[in-house]
């Protein structure tokens, strides 16, 4: 009897707690229409949650006949996240809210050979700077993580090692898949209310993250968004995948650098020869900022690039008809040429029925997207219908018994 | 000096020449009389001095008016109101350098929506995205300063010595780079030297903090400083308590930079080119102004100085001729 009626109390804290942090109820009205349940239980369930330090009361809402009623807020204070992206070039950390607002954000360029081990450390001490620079007095109660889906490390290893060093459940995703939902999550704050999206990232290797219905396809083995190996073209040359003619190896950022490399060597382009003889090296961005300048040769590099891009997307577009379509990565940040041929080629090989009221447009967050969606998905994963309620009354996802059977385990296993 | 650090937001640095604005676009701004505010966290240091003389020469070149120079002396507050005033009054663009991080994030960002030009020095408090919330972030290759402060501590440090970080304890991303760049030098070059770090929350507390960590690291053997003005303030600590210990910081202004010369306590700076960013600066501002797309992050890599390149280095950065103090140590 007594337990049934903690279940129940728990059940209903978990539904008000889950009301308020989705912003569905903003009032302890709206919360008791939209739960069901009395005002008495109502209000017994956000006085807990307030001593438990995971809501507060906010500015007064707008009276409708009586009463201006207080607004309930989640307190996204109440914890960090801890959140890192990996790339073949950079790693990015920082520090989170429980709103998956950033606290605080660092990149570095990272050895593109750097072992597994040499990665995990340098991620480790900028973690420990972090918590150590902003000691906010709040736990960190998860750690979120972005890698390459080309990654081949033992994510047992690396997730074990990370729980064993900083004493928090660690949730490991594809680097894309957490940039879709950094950029989705920054949108739909700003009122954007599509629920069909695509994020595209454009670099050496070229990647997509989908949004289906508000929720991340993530497909079978989470790598879904492979996108860069849809074969454009026939060509000798062999991907790393081991196809030939795939988009990334045609159009991605090493495609670029190399015809440009080929261009300055050939005379063929002033401003290309110049940016050689100056630094030795000719990246992405001296190509974007090359055309920008009128250069003809870059431009067309852009243009041929973005053409190749867009009919790619036509048909990942055809396939899935989303709202929007946003593009991120080096390339896409080489500017409007780019961004004008990959638009034509969509709107000349998709349908007009997806294209319609298709919005293209480039990504503004840069790399701040991978630590956004990292945050998201670990706050997420913490407040689960499924995992709150094993929590909630202790009021730190740190005490769930699944988080205690970890630490234990990984402290007796020794960690690394 | 190749740029060694990323932008807030991960961004891989442009250099200063990709703001440059043609003849036809000058033209323009000329006859646009644009209206542009800055807003500095003081007006109290050389970097800062530098940077407004840089933004009013270039300002000027553009027939644009500097309207009005906003001392916010490091208070998270008064930048907040001194923002929500601009807005009211509506410049056509604002060039500020954020206090406080995420704490004046808001703020700003009001500005942007407000239509009136952003454009942010050092630092792009983290919430706020370029192209949305601002034009452009100018700064110093932080990272690269961070570093050069490390390359030139390291060989005054005995083997195993113990190193001082004078940290800065703020939400602010030009000293956060600073630092973790210095730690990152020393993990990688020197993983023999132990390093401690001592707090200061603002530059009047600098002698409060460093005093006891001085008594409580007897053993100290060098010390580095995040920049140059708490960097003095080390200085006359370590003169009261007849200390003496190898520094290197981060801005050439002009005590530091006369220390440097003298070669007692100071022993390299990074070196920021402060007018030349306030040139950049100014560059970003009438660009966006002109509907052009100035980089996302512009960036101007450190000089190294030390006792021997001072008064080169100072001639090049401030665009003066050096105080007579330095040339007497170390004449051209």
């Amino acid at each position: 009897m007594a337990s049934n009626r903690q279940e129940s109390e728990r059940y209903s804290l978990v539904a008000v707690m889950e009301l308020v942090r989705s912003g569905r109820a903003k009032t302890r009205l709206e919360i008791e229409r939209q739960s069901g349940l009395g005002r008495a239980v109502v209000t017994d369930r956000l006085a807990t949650l307030a001593e438990l330090g995971l809501v507060e009361e906010g500015e007064l809402g707008p009276a409708i006949g009586g009463r201006a009623p207080r607004r309930i807020r989640f307190r996204a204070d109440a914890g960090r996240i801890l959140v890192a992206t990996l790339d073949h070039s950079t790693i990015g950390v920082g520090l989170a809210d429980l709103a998956g607002q950033l606290r605080v954000e660092h990149y570095e360029a990272t050895d593109v050979a750097l072992a597994p081990a040499g990665a995990l450390q340098r991620l480790d001490t900028l973690f420990d700077w972090v918590q150590e620079q902003y000691q906010e007095s709040r736990e960190i109660w998860g750690i979120g993580l972005g890698v390459p889906g080309s990654l081949d490390w033992d994510e047992v290893w690396l997730t074990e090692s990370l729980v064993a060093r900083h004493r928090a459940p660690v949730w490991v995703r594809s680097l894309v898949q957490l940039m879709t939902v950094g950029e989705f999550g920054v949108r739909a704050v700003a009122g954007m209310t599509e629920r069909d999206f695509l994020y595209v990232e454009l670099g050496d290797e070229i990647t997509a993250g989908f949004v289906s219905d508000g929720r991340l396809h993530r497909g079978a083995h989470g790598v879904a968004g492979r996108i860069g190996h849809i074969a454009i073209g026939s060509s000798t040359e062999v991907c790393r995948c081991g196809n030939v003619g795939c988009l990334e190896l045609m159009a991605g950022g090493e495609a670029l650098v190399r015809e440009a490399q080929k261009a300055a060597h050939d005379g063929r382009s002033r401003t290309l020869i110049q940016v050689l003889e100056a630094s030795g090296q000719i990246t992405v961005a001296d190509i974007g900022f090359s055309a920008r300048l009128g250069d003809a040769v870059c431009a067309e590099l852009l243009s041929r690039c973005g053409q190749q891009i867009g009919h790619a997307l036509a048909a990942v577009i055809n396939t899935i008809n989303p709202a929007t379509v946003v593009l991120g990565g080096e390339v896409a940040r080489t500017g409007d040429i780019l961004l004008a041929a990959i638009r034509e080629a969509v709107y000349r090989h998709a349908t007009p029925l997806v294209t319609r009221d298709l919005r293209i447009i480039r990504s503004q967050m840069g790399r701040s997207a991978g630590l956004v969606g990292a945050g998201l998905l670990a706050v997420d994963a913490l407040f689960a219908a499924d995992r709150l309620g094993a929590w909630i009354t202790a009021g730190t996802p740190l005490r769930h018994p699944e988080v205690a059977t970890l630490l234990a385990r990984v402290a007796r296993e020794g960690g690394r | 000096m190749p740029v060694a650090g990323l932008g807030p937001h991960g961004e891989r640095g442009a250099p200063l020449e990709q703001l440059d604005l043609s003849e036809a676009d000058a033209a323009v701004a000329r006859t646009r009389e644009f209206r542009v505010v800055v807003v500095l966290h003081t007006m109290a240091s050389d970097w800062a001095k530098q940077e407004l003389k840089g933004m009013a020469a270039t300002l000027d070149s553009f027939g644009a008016t500097m309207a009005e120079v906003v001392d916010c002396a490091f208070s998270v507050e008064m930048q907040i109101a001194a923002l929500n005033r601009l807005v009211r009054e509506g410049p056509d663009a604002i060039i500020s350098i954020p206090v406080g991080g995420s704490a004046v994030a808001e703020a700003h960002r009001r500005v942007s929506r407000a239509g009136i030009r952003l454009v942010l020095l050092d630092n792009g408090p983290t919430g706020l995205l370029p192209g949305t919330d601002y034009v452009s972030v100018v700064s110093a290759d932080n990272f690269g300063l961070g570093t050069i402060g490390a390359q030139l501590l390291a060989p005054h440090i005995a083997n195993r010595g113990k190193v001082g970080i004078l940290s800065y304890q703020a939400d602010f991303f030009a000293t956060n780079e600073r630092e973790i760049a210095f730690r990152k030098w020393m993990a990688s070059e020197r993983p023999d030297i132990q390093l401690k770090a001592v707090k200061f929350p603002d530059v009047g507390a600098v002698a409060a903090a460093l005093n006891p960590f001085l008594d409580a690291n007897a053993d100290l053997a060098g010390l580095f400083a995040v920049w140059d003005v708490p960097a003095m303030e080390a200085v006359h600590v370590l003169r009261a308590r007849a200390q003496s210990l190898p520094m290197t910081t981060i801005d050439l202004g002009n005590q530091a930079a006369i220390a440097l010369a003298c070669g007692d306590v100071i022993k390299g700076i990074g070196a920021q080119r402060a007018y030349d960013q306030g040139v950049a600066g100014a560059k970003a501002a009438i660009a966006a102004l002109l509907g052009r797309d100035p980089p996302p992050w512009v960036v101007l890599p450190g000089l190294p100085t030390t006792s021997e390149n001072v008064t080169q280095v100072y001639r090049r950065i401030w665009h003066e001729v050096p105080p007579p103090e330095m040339l007497e140590q170390r004449p051209d």
